[in-house]
């Protein structure tokens, strides 16, 4: 999901073959390569932590955060100014207005995890999930309410809210490629100390980890890759990469390095599938790869409990 | 000498490896256990008996200091500290493989964005093999039985060369033949590798005959008794009648 300029979506698909399409929407599908490698290394953190709600949760944080950057885009401009734009300036200017949105969508994914970690240590732990999907709704109703009274950004506000990403353009794939190579490559060297640290906290407060510093880390990764990813692809995607590449994987997998590679594979796979399908059914992009994904959880329903 | 919460760690080379002064012990403010005086010397195998709910397991968290105390003060003369939870302490929704479990001990030698190195891999390989486990090592951690994957837990102890180990509940929910061979293999840890352990434990038979010291915990209150009555007794029932536990 962009909100700078858009490449043109053309009205009738017909007219266009498979290279032409592919060339015509390649921002958009590598940025959702990008998100199809990536979103699913970080769901396989949290559903191990038991918190793939919050993959529910977060995007759709960000999503508020976003909108609420239109909503308050033209007050700001008067009070303050945003590099001598304009409003209609800063909603076309690709790289003002991705970085204007992508502040906002980090301050509202930031401020979400942390009210969600809070209230976890201070509440009753079997409440969490309930607290999530709490937090979910307000998180929804207010992305609606605040869509209807920003006074800018209607269209890109309905887009972000139908999980359409045909129109993302090179800006937004590097911004997209560049944050989730970060999170993937810190994931990566991370990752034996993220693991000691959820598998067994106590044990590796025993061995002298910084168990809660670690747990700040993983918290930023998340935080990072949700808030790139809901801006460029949509919550939508984000909602489905984050959750049933991990889920289906984990059946299949028996040691944690495998886990990682098969849930990022069937994102990748996801990805794929998904975009045939919508190219040959005319199906909207991004919910046409979470319901590819979502065929790889079918599985689960003959599998045996392990 | 580093402290913090009343919990001390002394570059001391005395022979007490942690010792507690009146402490106690216990969460959201309130004392589950304690005050208790004692002192864990090297080469102690110091068995904490008592019944489920007693406070034994918050005592160990105490000792190692997954826990501030209270009141009172808990110095610590080692960092060198290993510990082997309850079982259900671990979720079974990690697909890790033994190897990888064990593996996990050298994370307190990792820092910055350093990966495991060749010794350290070479190195839980060994203790793998010490405990019986290597040829488990690519097997899924939760499909083994009760007492492998205690087994694998103490593995992953002694990779991080500790001088004190505490064990939580080691033998829970594991079989006869499992606790026969686990008890085997703590008393060569004590009597072969020189390690010092603290076994927290309601099942008599898997400290009776090793154990050099035993303490009692009962609603909260330590008490410190001859670990030779343990051999006299046949069960935690009759070691609750003789040290005048509550039912």
């Amino acid at each position: 999901m962009s909100c700078g300029p858009r490449a043109e979506v053309v009205a009738d698909m017909d007219d266009f073959g498979w290279l032409d399409r592919l060339d015509l929407f390649k921002w958009a599908l590598l940025a959702a390569v990008s998100a199809g490698l990536v979103l699913p290394l970080i769901g396989t953190q949290l559903l191990l932590r038991r918190t793939s709600f919050q993959a529910i949760a977060l995007p759709q944080f960000a999503s508020v955060g976003m909108i609420a950057g239109y909503a308050v885009l033209p007050w700001w401009i008067d009070t303050f100014g945003l590099g001598g734009l304009t409003v209609d300036q800063a909603l076309e200017d690709p790289h003002a207005g991705t970085n204007w949105h992508l502040a906002w969508a980090a301050l509202a994914v930031f401020m979400g995890l942390y009210g969600l970690v809070r209230a976890g240590r201070r509440g009753q732990p079997s409440l969490e999930p309930v607290r999530v999907a709490a937090a979910f709704a307000v998180a929804s109703a207010l992305s609606y309410v605040l869509g209807r009274l920003s006074p800018v950004g209607r269209g890109h506000v309905d887009e972000l809210l139908l999980g359409e990403l045909l129109g993302v353009g090179v800006h937004e794939f590097e911004t997209i490629a560049v944050g989730l190579f970060v999170v993937a490559a810190v994931f990566a060297w991370t990752r034996h100390d993220l693991l000691a640290c959820a598998f067994d906290p106590e044990g590796a407060q025993v061995l002298g980890k910084p168990v809660r510093r670690w747990e700040v880390c993983h918290q930023a990764l998340v935080g990072v890759a949700v808030s790139i990813a809901t801006l460029v692809v949509g919550p939508v995607l984000v909602f489905g990469l984050l959750v049933l590449p991990p889920l289906a994987a984990r059946p299949w997998a028996h040691s944690m390095d495998r886990f990682y590679g098969l849930s990022a594979a069937l994102g990748l796979l996801a990805v794929l599938l998904g975009t045939v399908a919508s190219f040959e059914l005319d199906l909207p992009l991004a919910p046409a790869m979470v319901a590819a994904a979502a065929l790889f959880v079918v599985p689960l329903a003959f599998v045996k409990r392990t | 000498m580093a402290s913090g919460g009343g919990h001390e760690v002394s570059d001391s080379t005395a022979g007490i490896l942690v010792e507690l002064h009146a402490a106690s012990f216990g969460w959201s403010g309130r004392a589950v256990v304690g005050p208790v005086d004692v002192a864990v010397q090297r080469g102690d195998y110091l068995a904490v008996l008592g019944p489920n709910g007693s406070g034994k397991s918050t005592l160990a968290r105490g000792l190692l200091g997954l826990l501030p105390p209270l009141t009172g003060r808990c110095t610590r003369w080692t960092e060198r500290l290993g510990f082997v939870p309850q079982r259900e302490a671990l979720d079974p929704v990690w697909p890790i493989t033994v190897e990888e479990v064990v593996r996990t001990g050298a994370a307190g030698r990792l820092h910055g964005l350093r990966s495991f190195s060749r010794t350290e891999r070479e190195t839980a390989r060994a203790r793998m093999a010490e405990v019986g486990v290597y040829e488990l090592r690519k097997r899924p951690f939760h499909a083994l039985s009760g007492g492998q994957r205690q087994r694998a837990m103490i593995a992953r102890a002694l990779v991080s060369e500790p001088e004190l180990l505490v064990l939580d509940e080691p033998v829970s929910g594991v079989d006869r033949e499992a606790t026969a061979a686990i008890r085997e293999l703590l008393r060569a840890l004590v009597t072969e590798c020189g390690l010092t352990l603290v076994v927290v434990t309601h099942q008599t038979e898997l400290v009776r005959g090793a154990a050099t010291r035993a303490m009692w915990v009962d609603g909260g209150k330590v008490r410190e008794f001859d670990a030779h009555m343990l051999s006299e007794l046949r069960g935690l029932d009759e070691l609750w009648t003789t040290r005048g536990g509550r039912r």
